[in-house]
């Protein structure tokens, strides 16, 4: 093959030589502060209890663990060009998969919480196979109508599911509120972690080509059927997971929770925080659940209208979310200090 | 026979896009599919790879029956293939488009992927070694960190073969491979695919474009869905039906 060689590439090059390396070593330099304001909010958050302790913050920051997962969980099932629009109902089948052995035959949490989480992956991977015939926007009517198909699944299942008023009486995990704040921040890391490992590794890939084009995936063997499922799965587990917990931290599975509103928050916290990146949904949550939270207390009855207009913005503005924002603006402010050096270095 | 087909249909509705189409590729060839717009070749590209099911007919790769295999399997079992339109990952650099051809050879399970096995992080050094080395070979390596949809489009159609040559195939199926293309770039490209036929590669061609004809050993000619010809490029030029059926009455040779 060594004709091939001589294949002329001076014109190929439409980033200046200088421009590209730049390029390089910012992102290793930039990868350093990035690992340590990430350890300072962990540190942070792990030693906040010790100040408000007991308080309504914590049940706030406590949501918003569980937030942050549900919403990274389904931005794992979107890279690979899946819109999910039942993600609510993984949450939900994960809630009752808990709350009804809770509840009825008095099973212990620790064995309802890993039911909830297992049966949510079984019944997104079992769907997902006839649902993987499906794409795009087709693909988003089927989930919109799944999601409808299990509320009233669940709403009609008389005395055992509670009906609409949804089923009390859910067994608490701990009586300290301190205990949910560590649980739900310890899951919180280790399905980050989990979610981070699948994305950034060959498993990704194939996802994001997938979401690519799927006939240039099958002609290089990557099958699309296998790692849509397996998308799904992945995130109904993680759903499912923190939808059991949470039905075990309120006391109350309820069908409301887990209908089409729940899941259009979840996908707005992704949007908003920036869909394309990993930290998206996590920044999205902090934006639209943390701050109004803390901040705007006062503003509770008209916080709708804050929260639509801040979605307006950002879908006019900044089409890759928050973090796309971010990136943006650190890659121009970097570039005009290499910059600077560079000419400083001139005599 | 490396390919062959036997009574290849495909049937659109009402539309016979392809009847009764036979064809061999014997192992080491280069062989042409040519003719008329619409006539089916891109048709038959996607029945032996799976993309559609086929209505009747069979297609057996090195004698065994590949019918109704799913285009990933096809894939997997040593077809590699080429796109007319939309070849690429846009989204991945060049590099990551080589990298994610490497599926099938060296293939690590999701267990190892995930847990970061010594297997996989071996597979992984060995996928970016070669992927360096075919873009070296094709002429893209110091574009490996652009991202495909920025590259103009002659080096798309490269990467997109280099992409085919990742899954390391015995049979490469090029759909128009020339179409868009400048003189030189035309030039380039059949060098490159006669250097890949030296290298063991046996390539079946769809082209609009003649000058594929320089190049085969052996060229079927396909209208209407069915083969009015087959033979060497110039008994292929000389036949009265393939000058009627495509080139016209004025075609200048």
């Amino acid at each position: 093959m060594s004709d091939m060689t001589e294949i002329d590439t001076t014109d190929i090059r439409l980033v200046p030589e200088s421009a590209v390396g730049q390029e390089v070593a910012q992102t290793k330099s930039r990868r350093w502060p990035g690992l340590s304001v990430l350890g300072g909010l962990v540190l942070v958050l792990a030693l906040l209890p010790l100040g408000i302790s007991g308080s309504y913050y914590m049940h706030v920051l406590i949501l918003t663990f569980f937030y942050v997962v549900i919403a990274s969980s389904w931005r794992v099932v979107s890279i690979s060009g899946q819109f999910n629009i039942a993600i609510g109902a993984f949450m939900g089948i994960g809630a009752y998969a808990a709350a009804i052995p809770s509840v009825w035959l008095h099973w212990s949490p620790w064995v309802t919480i890993p039911l909830g989480a297992v049966a949510a992956t079984i019944v997104g991977a079992l769907l997902a196979y006839p649902f993987a015939r499906l794409r795009t926007i087709y693909y988003a009517m089927g989930t919109l109508f799944l999601g409808y198909v299990v509320i009233n699944l669940i709403t009609a299942g008389g005395k055992t599911t509670g009906m609409s008023t949804g089923l009390g009486g859910v067994e608490p995990l701990f009586s300290d509120r301190t205990y949910y704040y560590y649980l739900a921040f310890g899951l919180m890391l280790v399905s980050l972690a989990c979610m981070y490992r699948l994305e950034f590794s060959r498993i990704g890939v194939r996802m994001k080509a997938i979401a690519q084009s799927h006939q240039v995936a099958a002609s290089v063997g990557i099958g699309e059927r296998r790692n849509r499922i397996l998308a799904v799965a992945f995130g109904s587990f993680f759903a499912g997971l923190m939808g059991a917990v949470y039905c075990h931290y309120q006391g109350v599975a309820s069908p409301n929770s887990y209908g089409l509103g729940a899941t259009l928050w979840i996908i707005m916290y992704v949007l908003v925080g920036g869909i394309n990146s990993f930290w998206g949904p996590a920044v999205g949550v902090g934006m639209l659940l943390v701050i109004p939270e803390f901040f705007f207390r006062d503003l509770k009855g008209n916080l709708p209208y804050v929260t639509a207009a801040i979605l307006l913005i950002i879908a006019f503005t900044m089409p890759e979310g928050i973090v796309g924002l971010l990136k943006a603006i650190t890659d121009r402010v970097s570039r005009r200090f290499r910059r600077g050096e560079v000419s400083g270095d001139a005599p | 026979m490396l390919l062959e087909t036997k009574g290849l249909t495909k049937r659109f509705g009402g539309l016979v896009a392809v009847k009764d189409f036979d064809i061999q590729v014997a192992e080491g060839e280069i062989v042409g599919l040519i003719g008329p717009n619409g006539a089916g070749k891109s048709t038959v590209f996607n029945l032996i790879t799976g993309v559609f099911p086929v209505t009747s007919g069979r297609v057996l790769f090195d004698g065994r029956d590949i019918t109704g295999k799913q285009p990933e399997q096809v894939a997997r079992l040593g077809i590699g293939r080429t796109f007319q339109l939309n070849p690429l990952f846009h989204e991945f650099t060049v590099l990551e488009n080589v990298t994610s051809s490497f599926e099938l050879h060296p293939h690590s399970s999701l267990f190892d992927i995930f847990f970061n096995t010594r297997k996989y992080r071996r597979n992984e050094a060995f996928i970016a070694e070669r992927a360096h080395e075919i873009l070296h070979v094709v002429g893209l390596e110091r574009v490996a960190d652009e991202l495909a949809k920025n590259l103009p489009h002659g080096h798309q159609k490269m990467l997109g073969v280099a992409r085919a040559l990742a899954t390391r195939p015995r049979l490469l199926l090029l759909d128009e491979p020339l179409s868009g293309m400048n003189p030189s770039e035309i030039d380039t490209s059949l060098e490159a695919i006669r250097s890949m036929r030296d290298h063991g590669i046996t390539i079946l061609i769809v082209e609009h474009n003649m000058q594929i004809l320089r190049l085969c050993d052996r060229v079927v000619v396909i209208s209407f869905g069915q083969k009015i010809c087959e033979g060497s490029p110039a008994e292929v030029r000389a036949n009265e039906e393939v000058i009627s059926a495509y080139f016209g009455a004025d075609y200048v040779c």
